[in-house]
Parts: structure tokens; sequence; C-alpha cells
């Protein structure tokens, strides 16, 4: 039995596959302590912890211990004259008319950031030593005496000459056995010193949540007799077992966007289809992510609560467009649609629970997609009326009917999705019609049809269960470790050298790594290249086939970084422009040996066989389908809502929607 | 036919005008990501915008706020050269000149007319403030006696992409005028990269919608900001309000400049008059009359308004604003106004102090609100090699906030440059230190925010550092009884020596020398014995005051009285 368990705020999806016995499970999420959650999901799918053989989790622990602020106790050490720069910043406002304006806050105080003397240039050379003595005389009792759990150590240029920090590590090793001590050059290898030493301090910070976390839930499997293997989702798209994971917290954030677009893929796969859009919609968000080729674009950056983490991650975007978003018009008489939440309390008018406001959740209500019986698999029954009675206000200022205001939101929510998907594709120089929309998240399906119309995209595939892909995703995921170095290189005659010999070195690690975790069998290796024209800041990556390294000619790079350039800016540059490499990013991956096969979770709801939607072309007589009984060769015309355990599909007047033999449903224009 | 923006469909109308935003935003981060000097791409003193195809401003990326209020104004001066109907597609205006309506020389505007059905039904706009435009001295002239000093004037012009750049006549003038030609002309690259995504955004959203409808939009928004705008102005009691602050000096002599404001609410209306002011100087601390203009918009807009207002022509059309000619906020040509950016924080300080008295709540005490523009050159022997990076300080504090530590002036939105990024680029110098200065924010119920100091190492012989500054002299007011920010500093070790430097000044340096700027911090509102021994135990532990002040602060408590200033 394979079972993936994705703990997420609200709820605990468990998704479990043993041949063709597919057990699909949504359980409330226990907050403060996770691990009852995903236990008791494996309860509720009747599972013994003794016969899984391979469990992969995820879970929000490590964001949520940076959101509210319990992590360890850390303090941090820099190069002498320095010990600010968690607090700069970048020394800008996000918002540029706010008085008021506060800064991210980091998870310390200024009291907890100390400085040793020492200086390496950016070619490495020492300026000035490591003052070893004071060290020993002034930091570490500084250390001792704040009782510190954690330290991160980031000195200025550590990136291109770690001994220094490798150095002040030893030193605090040796004096406080105790106190992980965790140094920038072995989370973030990349210059840029704010964005390098705040990934440092957070992924100390977290270490000592997730490394507890992680003991915890080990304990308990290890207590029920638990023998397969156990690992841990990343927010690259790929897992690692715990133990491996336990040391490298700073990826585990963010893992749960990941596992659903990583889900998404492979189911898509199967269906041929390798270009996807695909967007998750969830309660109060909506995650896009945009996949060429079956491979989801890679973000070098990402950031938690306002603070950068420099680590690879999958490009997801965040728009605030979700069920729980609320519709209103502001005080120059415009609607909106978000980004403000009903949130989890009061939510939606129609849960009953004291919300008033509309949401997008109550205007699916008014025009008759979301069924108020059939709610979460029928667990929850919404009021009809007070999602009425919500659209009242918004109707009469804009002064139209309830029904049509309804549909106004939906239109603006959908057009907010839009936009998310324009930031990842149309920014980026990819056209969105020529890829397949992947919905899912529970809210996902409702609005597929739509949003395709609106980007002029000629297909959707919807998967099996999608309410619940994330959970399926853990268990689809590939065995995968990324890592990336900044190694300024001239596009000259040298590069390719440095391209292989920095391979090289990545991949004997990473082959050493993967065989002490057991992962033993064939691994694929992947080469980025961050390039710009010299004298640029950011970066365009340039993907490049370990396999062409032996041949690489620097022209070959140059061309293919023009044309990115091009696909982007516009332009290719001038001739003789001078291109450099400034980082590396790598990737290791041991593929599953078998992707397990995953089919509809039967669900069955009493229901009359129509219902009446309301849509731009008034009321229309719309068929209501079980999702577990669409079958191949037996299309679906709209209008049709095909109602699954997790989440239902709207399948508008004049499409059509037709389950493929790989399992996913297929839908298309008619 | 044009459309009656009342007729549009409301949803049609959020759809467009929310895409418009999103666009000029994308071309925001466009011009920013392409960019090739520190000033752009790091310190990201850039701007982009929609125009409609009057040239009214519809949507702007909100990067820096000095650059926002006035890209319709500059356009003006093109549009009555070449009338729209004159244009064909790849043509494009540039301008730079202070005297038409730009800022400084090196602000240099870019238009792209939007063309469909062979019609412009709108343009795209982009400003960057170029590294050098050529000029007395590399980066920056603070000895320039007018504008002809400070660098290439470009009045308003139209080429053609096609004809003139590309390797074409206009491009290769620049080119042969700046002093380094791979950033800055390698930053008009990614102007015109903006000004082409924008365009093509809002072709699409003609392709979507039709041009009438998006034409009909951009209207409606225009008049959307404008009900805003109003609506906040309406929430302020009328009344007649005055500030004052002033400029340190001109450079020259050790005067101080008055701003003076002079703020008249009437129902949903607001005239700023800067009567009062200081005549123009012969220094480069002008400001012309456009960037006076955007500082005052920029001032309501922040106090008054909620920050999803879309900050377009249409938010502007209840307020006027007037500045006698002749004055350091409207002066003559061809005064200099490289360093315009003191005076129109000035003018910013006085427009805040004036609406302290109808606002209490909204509005903040004075933080050090200068631009320190600091450039360090050095010629090697591949040419000349310039950093140039503005400086911020401490924010002044709020009747519920503490000003914010470190952080770029409110008129402008500038990013540091990684240290890391320096090392790699600029061998001739190195940051030895970058650390927050004690004791620096005004004390008060809420305190000031923090300046800091930067210090720079001269590695070679030759090096010459050049500044303009301000609040040398005269401190961040506190506001109710709010102490005083810090006044910032400029200093040169050699040895055991210490050089001062002015707040608008230049030197060679030694190779050894260090240079330590010092900015200021924010002044801070309220009684200071107000503020909880809680917070003053913090700040203590933290090294935000020294021992002496939190002595002096709670000295104030105990006897139940604030005192200004540490």
């Amino acid at each position: 039995m394979r079972v993936g368990i994705e703990v997420g705020g609200t709820f605990t999806d468990l998704v479990a596959i043993d041949g063709s016995r597919v057990e699909v499970v949504k359980v409330p999420s226990t907050p403060g302590n996770p691990e009852i959650g995903a236990f008791n999901s494996l309860e509720a799918a009747g599972i013994e912890a003794a016969s899984v053989s391979d469990l992969v989790h995820g879970s929000t622990v490590a964001t949520n211990a940076i959101l509210e602020r319990k992590g360890a106790s850390v303090a941090f050490v820099t190069t002498q004259g320095f010990r600010d720069i968690l607090f700069f910043q970048r020394h800008d406002r996000r918002n540029i008319y706010d008085l008021r304006y506060k800064k991210p806050a980091p998870p310390l105080r200024r009291k907890d950031c100390l400085e040793v003397a020492e200086r390496v240039d950016s070619q490495g050379n020492i300026v000035l030593p490591l003052d070893e003595q004071a060290i020993r005389r002034d930091l570490i009792p500084a250390l001792a005496a704040g009782g510190y759990q954690a330290v991160a150590v980031c000195l200025l240029s550590a990136y291109s000459a770690p001994a220094h920090e490798a150095r002040v590590k030893e030193l605090i090793n040796a004096a406080l056995p105790s106190v992980q001590v965790a140094c920038s050059h072995e989370v973030a290898s990349e210059f840029r010193e704010y964005e390098r030493a705040t990934t440092t301090v957070l992924s100390a910070y977290v270490q000592p949540v997730i490394d507890g976390y992680l003991a915890r839930f080990e304990a308990t499997l290890a207590k029920a007799n638990f023998a397969g293997g156990f690992s841990v989702m990343q927010s690259n798209g790929g897992r690692l077992p715990s133990v491996a994971m336990r040391k490298n917290s700073i990826t585990a954030l963010f893992s749960g966007p990941a596992a659903g677009v990583v889900g998404a893929i492979r189911q898509a796969e199967r269906s041929g289809r390798k270009d996807l859009i695909t967007f998750d919609m969830g309660g109060t968000s909506t995650d896009v992510c945009l996949v060429v080729d079956g491979v989801p674009s890679v973000s070098p950056e990402t950031e938690v609560d306002g603070l950068p983490i420099r680590t690879p991650v999958l490009d997801i975007v965040t728009v605030g467009a979700g069920g729980g978003s609320l519709v209103w018009i502001d005080d120059g008489g415009m609607l909106r649609v978000g980004p403000r939440s009903s949130g989890a309390t009061p939510g939606p008018a129609c849960y009953g629970r004291g919300g008033t406001l509309p949401t997008v959740t109550d205007a699916h209500v008014v025009r008759g997609t979301i069924r108020a019986d059939a709610f979460l698999g029928g667990t929850m029954t919404l009021d009809v009326d007070k999602a009425h009675k919500s659209f009242e206000e918004v109707a009469g200022k804009l002064g139209i009917s309830v029904r049509d205001a309804a549909a106004a939101a939906i239109r603006l929510a959908v057009a907010n999705i839009v936009r998310a998907v324009q930031l990842v594709s149309t920014e980026r120089g990819r056209d969105p019609r020529s890829y397949a929309l992947l919905p899912f998240g529970g809210a996902g399906p409702l609005l597929a049809a739509e949003i395709a119309e609106e980007l002029g995209c000629r297909e959707i595939v919807v998967p099996p269960n999608p309410g619940v892909i994330s959970a399926f995703g853990l268990l689809a995921a590939d065995y995968v470790r990324v890592a990336s170095v900044t190694r300024r290189t001239a596009l000259s005659d040298d590069a390719p050298t440095v391209l292989r010999e920095e391979f090289q070195r990545f991949r004997e690690k990473a082959e050493t790594e993967f065989r002490s975790l057991g992962l033993d069998g064939a691994l694929a290796f992947e080469l980025t290249a961050e390039m710009r024209f010299v004298g640029q800041a950011f970066e365009i990556p340039v993907e490049i086939d370990p396999a062409r390294l032996a041949g690489l000619k620097p022209s070959d790079l140059a061309d293919e970084f023009s044309a990115a350039h091009r696909r982007i800016y516009f332009h290719g540059g001038e001739p003789g422009r001078k291109v450099e490499i400034v980082g590396l990013r790598f990737a290791v991956r041991r593929r599953l040996d078998s992707l397990p096969d995953f089919r509809e979770r039967v669900s069955r709801l009493e229901h009359p066989p129509e219902i009446e939607v309301w849509t731009p072309n008034g009321a229309a007589a719309t068929a209501l389908i079980d999702a577990d009984t669409l079958a191949p060769g037996r299309p679906v015309n709209g209008a049709a809502m095909i109602e699954g355990y997790s989440s239902t599909l709207w399948v508008p007047p004049g499409w059509c929607a037709e389950r493929d033999e790989p399992g996913n449903i297929i839908m298309r224009r008619a | 036919m044009a459309l009656d923006p009342k007729s549009l469909d409301p949803v049609d109308y959020a759809i467009i005008s929310q895409s418009l935003i999103a666009a000029a935003r994308e071309m925001g981060a466009k011009l920013i990501r392409s960019a090739y000097s520190t000033v752009l791409r790091e310190a990201r003193d850039g701007s982009a915008a929609l125009l409609d195809a009057k040239g009214n401003t519809i949507a702007q990326a909100e990067l820096i706020p000095m650059q926002l209020g006035t890209i319709g104004h500059v356009f003006q001066p093109c549009t009555k050269l070449y009338p729209n109907e004159t244009l064909v597609p790849g043509d494009f205006f540039v301008i730079n000149d202070p005297y038409s309506g730009g800022q400084h020389l090196q602000d240099v505007f870019l238009f792209h007319p939007i063309f469909y059905d062979g019609k412009v039904i709108g343009f795209s706009a982009s400003v960057a403030h170029h590294l050098d435009v050529s000029g007395g001295d590399p980066g920056l002239n603070i000895a320039a006696p007018d504008v002809y000093a400070e660098g290439l004037i470009i009045p308003p012009l139209k080429f053609n992409m096609e004809r003139d750049w590309h390797g074409g006549p206009f491009e290769r003038l620049l080119r042969a005028n700046v002093r380094v030609p791979h950033q800055t002309m390698g930053d008009f690259d990614a102007q015109i990269a903006a000004n082409a995504i924008g365009a093509q955004r809002v072709v699409e959203l003609a392709d979507r919608y039709g041009a009438e409808k998006i034409a009909a939009v951009m209207a409606a928004l225009l008049d959307y900001s404008e009900a805003r705008m109003r609506a906040a102005l309406r929430e302020i009691p009328d009344g007649v309000y005055t500030g004052e602050d002033a400029v340190d000096d001109d450079g020259l002599s050790d005067e101080a400049l008055p701003v003076r404001a002079t703020v008249t609410i009437t129902g949903d209306q607001a005239t700023i008059d800067f009567t009062g002011t200081a005549p123009q100087v012969r220094r480069n601390l002008n400001a012309p009359f456009a960037a006076t203009v955007s500082a005052a918009l920029s001032c309501l807009k922040a106090a008054l308004t909620s920050p999803d207002i879309p900050f377009n022509a249409g938010a502007f059309r209840p307020i006027e604003v007037t500045a006698p000619k002749g004055s350091m906020l409207n002066p003559n040509h061809p005064a200099p106004v490289r360093a315009r950016m003191e005076v129109c924080s000035r003018a910013w300080n006085a427009i805040m102090k004036a609406l302290s008295q109808a606002v209490p709540d909204k509005v903040i005490a004075c933080g050090f609100d200068t631009t320190t523009s600091f450039v360090l050159s050095h010629l090697g022997e591949s040419g000349w090699s310039v950093y140039l990076e503005i400086y911020g300080g401490g924010f002044g504090a709020a009747n519920d906030t503490d000003g914010c530590d470190g952080v770029d002036n409110p008129l402008s939105n500038c990013s540091n440059t990684p240290v890391e990024a320096l090392d790699q680029d600029f061998p001739f110098f190195r940051v030895v230190e970058y650390a927050l200065r004690t004791d620096s924010g005004g004390r008060g119920r809420q305190r000031g925010g923090l300046g800091f100091t930067r210090s720079f190492e001269a590695l070679r012989d030759g090096v010459r550092v050049a500044l303009y500054s301000d609040r040398f002299k005269l401190s961040a007011d506190g506001l109710f009884g709010g102490g005083e920010g810090a006044t910032g500093f400029c200093e040169v070790r050699r040895g055991d020596t210490v050089i001062k430097l002015k707040s608008k000044d230049a030197m060679d340096l030694q190779r050894g020398d260090i240079v330590t700027l010092g900015t200021g911090g924010g002044g801070g509102y309220g009684d200071p014995a107000e503020r909880t021994e809680a917070l003053i135990a913090e700040n203590l532990e933290d090294g935000i005051i020294s021992p002496e002040v939190a002595r002096t602060w709670r000295d104030a408590g105990a006897a139940g009285q604030g005192q200004a200033g540490p």
C-alpha cells in the first residue's frame, strides 16, 4: 500500500493506492498537533500503518512555524560592520505610499545579531583574517549567555569562499555542542547577502521544529509497526527520505502547492498532455503554475511573510482569489473580488456561521454550480437563502439582479485568475493558447471552462479527485535534491570547463548522498545556468542537458540565452554585448519505479437527474452526473455538472467532457 | 464613435481597468529586470505608465512616487509638436528637458504610441534615471551653475525605432555623449522593452473588447480616481493650513532656504501654494515646477487616500498646485535642478505639517526625508567606472507607529545594492560598514526611525566622491511633543585626521581613505513621557537607543513631561 498524506490548513487529505484499490479521504486538520490529523486520516481510510510500504508526507508545519513565529530562539552571526543587514533588508517599501510602513519582521531581534572580525573579497581572497581569539573571547560567551537553540552564520562572500564560515561553525560546535549551527554556504550558496542571510536564519529557525515534528511522526509510526519507507515533500516538487529532511528544513516550506503541481503533471502525462497551465483554487487563494513539456518552471527564490528564501522552488504564482474571496464595491463604485477573504470564520454567507458578506462560493450557490446539499460530499449543508441575501446590497448598488451580481462576481474571480496565468505565461513570453488548462483544488474545476475561454485554451484536463490531487502528488513525486551556487563566469572558452567541473562536483556529492540514503538505481541529473548580459542584475535560466556538457561550446549558450532574452524583453541584445553565467542550479532525481494508478473515488449522493444553473443566457437545464460513472466513449455535453467526492466539474453549455482511458476527464468546446 | 463611460458594463469595466493597471505593473517589472545600471536595476529609480490617446496618465507602475505625478505633463510638449495623426508605427518621443515639463536631465522619458487599426489609442511611457547623461562630472556635477552643465538636454523630440535606434543616428548621438554607454544604452533598451510590453497588452485588450471599450474604460478610470480623491478630500475639515520647513543651504552660502506651503481645503477640492518659499539658488537645488507638482500630489495621496486608488490624471483634477515663478520650486531657465529632491522633500514636509493641523491622525512627523545621492567614480584604463547610490534614512513616527528604520525617502523608493554585488562590480572601493545609528531617531510616544552609516574604503588613488544631501544642519522635526531626529554627516578618515564634508560636496580620495556617510533619523510623535517602559527597555536592549538616552527618556516619563530631542 502506498499512502500520501497532505496536511493543509483546514483539511488533511489522504490518498492510498494498492494496485487497483484507491482510497481517498478528507478529514479535518488538527493545527496544534498536525500529526494527529494525519493519523486520523489513516484510520478513516481503514489503513493499518503496518501495511504501508511507502508513506509520503507533506505539511504546513515549517511554514506555520514562521508565520506564527514559533521557531527556535536563534542568533545571527555575520561579518563585522554588518549586523543590521536583516533589518535594512533592501531599504525599500513594498507599498510606496504607506506612511506607517513596517518592514517584514525577521524572526529575531537586533540584540540577537552578532559580529565577527573577518573579511573576504568576491574572488575569495582574505582581506582580514578571521579573529578566532575574539570568537572564543566574545562571541561564544554571548551565544551561551543568550541561551540560543540555533545559530545562523552568514559572512560576506561566503558563497565564494566558505572557509571562514566553516571555521566559525567548528568553533561554536566545539564550545556549545547542543546548539545547532546553520552556515549560509550550506543553505544557499549564492551572492546577495540579505537574501542569503535571511534564508540561513529562517532555516536555523525552523530546523528544530521540523526535526522534532518528524521525530514524533517517526516514533508514532514505529509504535504502529510501520516498516515501510517514510519520505517528506519539498517545495521543489521532489521528496526526500525523512532522515534527510530532518536536516534540510528550508525546502519543506510550501511543499503543499508543489505536491499539487506534481500530481497534476504526472496524471496529465498519462493522457499525453505535457504543456499545461495548472491552477489550484482553494478557500482563500489560487496557485498557478506553467508546465512546459512536463517540466514545471522553477523560480530561484520564494518568500514567506515578506522574507525572501533563496532556494529553487516550483514557480507558483498565488493570487488572492479563492472560494472565500469577498465580493465588494469600493468607494469609487467599482466591483471588486478579493483579495480579502471571509477566512475560515465566519466563512461565506452560505455556511451559516455568521458571515453576511458575499463570496465567490456564495456566487456559485446563487447560480447553482454549488449544490447546497452536496457540499464536501454532502457532509455540510449550505444555506441558499443566505447566499442570495448576501448579494442584495451589491446588486442594489449596481442596479442589477442578485443572479446577475453573482454572475458578475464569478467573471471577476475568473479575471483575477486569468491575470495570474498571464503572470506565469505571457509575461515570460509563453502563449497560454497552446497549453491545456489543468484545474484542481476544491473550487478549480467549477471555473475551468470560463478561464479557458478567456485565455483561449482549447482543452481542459481534469484529473480524478481534483480536490486531493496534492496527496496524490506526494505519491507521484520523485526523490529530488537541488542545489544552486553563484559562480560568475564570463561566457568565454573557459566557461564549459567551469560548468563541467561544477557539475561533476555536484554529481559526486549527490551520488554519495543518495547511496547513503538507500536510494540506489539510476539517477538523472539536471543543470541550469542562470545567465545575463554583463551589467544586468536579474538572470534568465538556460537549461543545459548534462549529456551535452562534453562538447558544449560557449556560442551555444550565448545563442540560447539570447533567444530567451528576446522572448521576454523583445530584444536579444546588441551585437557584441557580453554575456555571463552568474549561477548554476543542479538537480538530481531518482525516479519512481512505477506510478500508482489513480482513479475516481466512488461517491454516491442521492440527487435529482437534472438541476437548473443560471448562465449568461438564462436558466439552463443541467444534467447532474456522478463523476465515477463517467466512462470513456460516453461524452457528456454541457450544461452538466460532474459531481465527485472532493470537487465538482462545471461543463457549461457548448462544452463537452469525456473520461479517457487513463482516468482523466478531457473537456473541449463541443 | 466614442463610447459613453457610463454605458459600460460594470464587469467589463472592472476587468479592463484591472488589466490596464496590471499591464503598467508588468511594464515596471520589465524595466527593472532588464536594466544594466545599479541605479535602475537595484535602486529601481525608474517608472512606467500607460496614457490615453490625449496623454492623460491612466495607470502607473508604483516604483518611485516622485516620477509618478507628472508623466502626463511631460508628454504635453511632445504631443503639441507631433499630434497623433502625424505619427506612424515605430515613432517614439523622447524628452528630459526640465524646462519643458521634465524633472532633471538624468530622468529621460520615452513615449511610444499604441496603434490599433491604424489609429493611436494610447501611449506607453517609461522614465529611468540614467547613470550618466554627460555634463561636467561623471554621474553628478555638484558645481553646475546652470542646467547646461548638468548634462545633455533633450527637448521634446520624435524619432523612429527603425530609422533612429538600432544603430541609427539618435542612438549613436546618445552613445557618443554618455560616459558609461554599455550601461546607459542598455537601460534605454530596458525602457523600450517596457514600453513594448505595455503596448502589446493594450492591443490584446483591444482585440478582446474593442478599442472603443478600452477608450471608455480609460475615461472611466480617470473619473473613478477623481471620485475617490474627492471623497478623501471631503473628509478633511475646510480651512487654510500652513506649514514650513527648510533646506540646509545651497552649498555656496550657509543660509537656510525656507519652504512654505499653504494648503486650502474647500469641500472636495484642495489648493497648495508655495508662496513664501526661498528664491531660486545658483546651485542645483532648484526643482522644476513638474517636480514640485509631483511632490505635492504624492504627499496628499499618501496622507489622505487608501493605497489602492490608481494614481492617475483623474486623481489630480481636484488639486491645484501653484508656486511663485523664480522661487526654488518654480525656477527660471536655466537654473540647475539636478538635486531637486531636497527642496521637493521639504515641500512634502511643509504640506504634511500643514495637514497635521487638520488631520493629526493621518500624518506623520518629519523623517530624515532626504535623498542622499552618493557617487564614487574612478577613471581606469578601460574608461570610467561610476557607482551611484541613493540613500534614505529614518521615517517620521505616526500617532500609532514608530518610524521605519533605514528606509528610503517617502518621495522615492530606491533599493540598496547588495554589498556583495558592489564587491564584484567595483574593484576601486569596498564597503566596510553598513549599520543603524543608535540614538538617531527622535524621542516621542512613538519614536522616529533610525538613520544609518555606510563606510567605504578607497582601494585606489584617484577615487572621487561626490554627494548631495540635506539635513546635515537642520534636523527632522517631531510632532505633538515628539523630539527631532539626528542630522546627517559625511566625513573622510585619512590616517588620524578626519575631514568633514558638507551636504553638497565633492573630494578626491587617496587609497586607504575611509568615507563614512551618516544619514539622519526621523522625528518622534507625541509626548516622550507617554512611551511605555517596556518599549524603552526593548529599544535599549536592541541598541536602538543608548543608556544615556534611555535615561533622559525615562526622566521625561518621571517628570510627566516631554522634552524635545535626545
